[in-house]
């Protein structure tokens, strides 16, 4: 049977990893690659790296730290964080990951994204969308972690991004970031309903409970945890972990 | 009994323990008995270990520690790290009825076996965690300044960093008491002399070989050591000092209770300590600290001193991949590796440290100690002078 | 000494990196010349079967390849695309593949039901169809599995040749194997302790 993925998304600021809620308080984790080692030993299903300042500051892709992290790991790798060509995404293949993870680019230029699909395949790409609730109600995206509001709803970007070839979506909450009180569960049904490829729910996982309710109500094919697999628990100290699988049967 | 036919050696051995001439500070008695062993005795006496007195002493402290803690979170803080002595002391503390809170001081060079060991612990014992995580990039820099000082204490500033967050958690949680998984019974005493340090000695060397600032590192200066003794009085227990404890019962007990992992190896779960007691020390300083908990297992008869010899004289099992990835974790290239390593070493004396001021203050200290509220280990360390200039 | 295949697709660096870490010989070549002197060869592969089978068909690739394949009968081993190579064509393009193992590759679109998604993606799990030396040893696990990232699957023509199956809407061969040749869909490089014990069984063929 073909497991529900479950797969830490780690953030990346300058060279430490951090830890934020909402996209703001920025808490230290620890050494990149060490914390990767961890979750190597652990057998995580896939990781996945963000560089979170790396669009809003428009600094070049740190490919060093990608190489070190690559060379630790034996399962799939996906790298998001300023990715600006095609010739960025064939580097960060060449260095041994498997997928790109595109946001604030894709805004100005979906291009980008046809280009990548094309060259190495649909499943080599993730269009990540982070949304917050507007103060009317409405689901509003932002990029550049949070800073630039876009013109589309959540809906019709999505849509648009399929459009242009990604193979997965990973879809963020950045309300229920950090927060440990489940995904938004109405945020993605709602995109769910109108799209094909497969969705990665991100956005406050706080237990295991919450990755059987997304899977069952909103059908998605993976989730994203961040809090969860870098604290001990909520409001408690970090201590890097991986939810056992011997109790939890998250198979579709 | 004579230590020279026993060991085939030609340095004069303690004949209770294996500490060899070369320790610091170390004098023999007419039966050739060394006076660390003399000075674990007379503590042993002092706080009555593993005997009636000891335990009745230690029942009065739990009760102490519970009458305080009322009303609050939690009445006690343990330090974890993943090993053996906190793993149990944890244990411990929840069978004595207290409500410990867990404190780790993450300096990003953790091992997978550590941080699975203290999740598996404090999920089965039901003990939350305070952690602080030092930026790993601080924590690189600290620990190159103390590599190109040429001094063995590398692993200083995790063991400070640890004791000031122990602190800092006890006071935002308003806990009066710390337990410290220390015995001198499995771990003897480090010898004067050895293995100093203090706040003022990691800025010093910091100051003069690091780069970045320290920011998010907790150095404990001595005003804060101060304050958290004297001001917020807080305590400092070493259950191990009172009751009994058997390391390899312990470890057996984790290992079927909690699938508990032992890493191999004193401290083995932190990859920096790996270096430390697997390359570091013994290359450069041709020295092993190894001798500590050998010594300490010869002298309670766990193993016989001819045994604890052979493995001390052994090289150090070391895992594989460590060096390159301690020299491409502080970007230090082989020759640069190899150009410090051959430097000629250097003790804690060639760089100021507080030292004079807590030997000054030795009336003070003796009085905190008697009351715990510093460890009498540091008392008997850090307030007299040191007559072993030679190192 | 595992010679690894550098036809211009594939994720070499981390195929080099599993032998590494278990601690097996590998070297990455490219140059036809070089390949004639393998005694085993690894066949990586991600992209599309005509790109790979055009890339293989020049510069004398493909006949060094036969012939270390069929004549010397070294062990090969194909992973994902690789695998697919080994097979005599696929829905996905219209040149013919590498044939060496009778079977066909073919697309998952219509084959299964919608419920599925294209592609087949993540961790599932592999049950053994035939014994085979390349898996060896996987009784000791509980459960077998691998990572998968595939849109098209393979199916043998002599079940015989089928030595792992997956269910995925359809029970196709994740492993297949035809005397010295060996074929995995899945990636062994990205599937940690079970990639590392499938690769181990192959380095002692």
């Amino acid at each position: 049977m073909l497991r529900t993925r479950i797969i830490p998304c780690l953030l990346l600021k300058n060279e430490s990893l951090v830890k934020t809620v909402k996209f703001k308080e920025y808490n230290y984790i620890g050494d990149p690659v060490n914390t990767v080692r961890i979750f190597n030993e652990l057998e995580v299903d896939e990781l996945m790296f963000l560089d979170i300042f790396a669009s809003k500051e428009n600094r070049d892709i740190n490919f060093k730290i990608i190489r070190e992290i690559a060379n630790e790991c034996f399962m799939p790798l996906g790298y998001g964080g300023n990715i600006k060509s095609l010739d960025d995404a064939k580097r960060i293949f060449e260095i041994g990951f498997e997928k790109v993870i595109i946001n604030s680019n894709s805004f100005n230029n979906l291009k980008l994204i046809e280009k990548i699909s094309k060259y190495f395949g649909s499943q080599s790409i993730i269009g990540s969308v982070d949304i917050k609730k507007s103060f009317w109600g409405g689901q509003k995206i932002y990029s550049h972690h949070g800073r630039i509001k876009q013109k589309d709803n959540a809906v019709t970007w999505a849509k648009k991004l399929e459009d242009s070839g990604v193979g997965e979506l990973l879809i963020t909450s950045i309300d229920r970031e950090g927060s440990w009180s489940g995904y938004d569960i109405d945020l993605i049904e709602s995109i769910n309903k109108v799209v094909q490829v497969p969705i990665i729910a991100n956005g406050g996982c706080g237990s295991v409970q919450h990755i059987e309710e997304v899977v069952k109500k909103a059908n998605v094919s993976a989730c994203a945890v961040g809090s969860l697999v870098v604290y001990q628990k909520k409001g408690m100290g970090v201590l890097v972990n991986f939810p056992c699988r011997k109790d939890k049967l998250l198979d579709k | 009994m004579s230590s020279k036919e026993n060991l085939n050696t030609n340095l004069k051995v303690c004949t209770k323990c294996i500490y060899d001439e070369r320790v610091a500070s170390i004098i023999f008695d007419e039966n050739g008995v060394c006076n660390y062993c003399h000075q674990i005795s007379e503590l042993q006496q002092k706080y009555g270990t593993g005997e009636e007195k000891g335990e009745q002493k230690f029942l009065e402290i739990v009760k102490e520690i519970k009458k305080a803690g009322k009303g609050k979170k939690y009445d006690c803080i343990v330090g974890v790290s993943g090993g053996t002595d906190s793993s149990y002391m944890l244990y411990l503390s929840k069978k004595w009825g207290l409500r410990p809170l867990a404190v780790h001081y993450d300096n990003t060079w953790n091992s997978a076996i550590a941080t699975e060991n203290i999740r598996k612990v404090l999920d089965a014992l039901d003990v939350d965690l305070f952690t602080h995580v030092v930026d790993n990039k601080e924590s690189d820099d600290i620990f190159k300044s103390f590599f190109y000082a040429d001094v063995a204490e590398i692993e200083a500033a995790t063991d400070l960093a640890l004791a000031e967050v122990m602190y800092r958690a006890a006071w935002k949680y308003k806990v009066k008491y710390v337990l410290e998984g220390h015995s001198f019974i499995t771990e003897g005493i480090t010898p004067i002399g050895r293995n100093y340090f203090d706040g003022k000695y990691i800025q010093s060397i910091h100051k003069k070989f690091g780069k970045i600032p320290m920011n998010s590192y907790p150095l404990m200066t001595f005003s804060k050591f101060l304050f958290w003794s004297m001001f917020a009085k807080i305590k400092k227990i070493r259950p191990f000092w009172y009751i009994d404890y058997n390391k390899e019962e312990a470890k057996a007990f984790l290992e079927k209770e909690y699938a508990w992992k032992y890493y191999g190896g004193h401290h083995l779960e932190n990859r920096m300590t790996a270096f430390f007691h697997g390359i570091y020390a013994p290359q450069k300083f041709k020295s092993d600290f190894r001798n500590n908990t050998l010594s300490a297992l010869a002298r309670n008869g766990k193993l016989s001193r001819e045994e604890a010899w052979k493995e001390y004289n052994t090289p150090p099992k070391v895992e594989k991949d460590l060096l390159s990835y301690f020299k491409k974790r502080l970007e230090l290239s082989d020759e640069e590796y190899e150009r410090v390593m051959k430097e000629k070493p250097k003790s804690w004396y060639a760089y100021p440290t507080y030292k004079k001021r807590f030997e000054l203050l030795r009336p003070l200290f003796k009085i905190l100690a008697e009351t715990n509220l510093v460890p009498m280990s540091f008392y008997l360390k850090y307030c007299f002078p040191v007559d072993n200039k030679k190192k | 000494m595992i010679t690894i295949v550098d036809y211009g697709m594939g994720n070499l660096g981390s195929v080099k990196n599993m032998f590494k870490f278990i601690g097996v010989k590998s070297t990455i070549e490219s140059d036809p010349d070089k390949i004639k002197s393998a005694s085993k060869i690894l066949l990586p592969g991600v992209g599309s079967f005509d790109t790979a089978m055009e890339k293989i068909n020049k510069n004398n690739l493909k006949e060094v390849l036969d012939e270390k394949a069929l004549k010397e009968r070294v062990p090969v081993l194909g992973i994902c695309l690789g695998m697919q190579l080994l097979t005599k064509s696929s829905d996905e393009g219209s040149l013919d593949g590498l044939g060496w193992i009778p079977a066909k590759t073919i697309s998952f679109k219509d084959r299964v039901s919608k419920k599925y998604r294209v592609p087949h993606m993540g961790w599932n799990v592999v049950n053994k169809s035939n014994e085979s030396l390349l898996t060896q040893g996987f009784d000791e696990f509980d459960e077998t599995r691998f990572y998968f990232v595939h849109s098209y699957f393979v199916q043998v023509e002599d079940e015989k040749n089928s030595i792992l199956k997956t269910d995925y809407g359809i029970n196709f061969d994740s492993a297949i194997q035809k005397d010295n040749i060996y074929g995995a869909q899945f990636h062994p490089e990205k599937s940690h302790k079970f990639g590392m014990k499938l690769f181990k069984n192959f380095a002692k063929i």
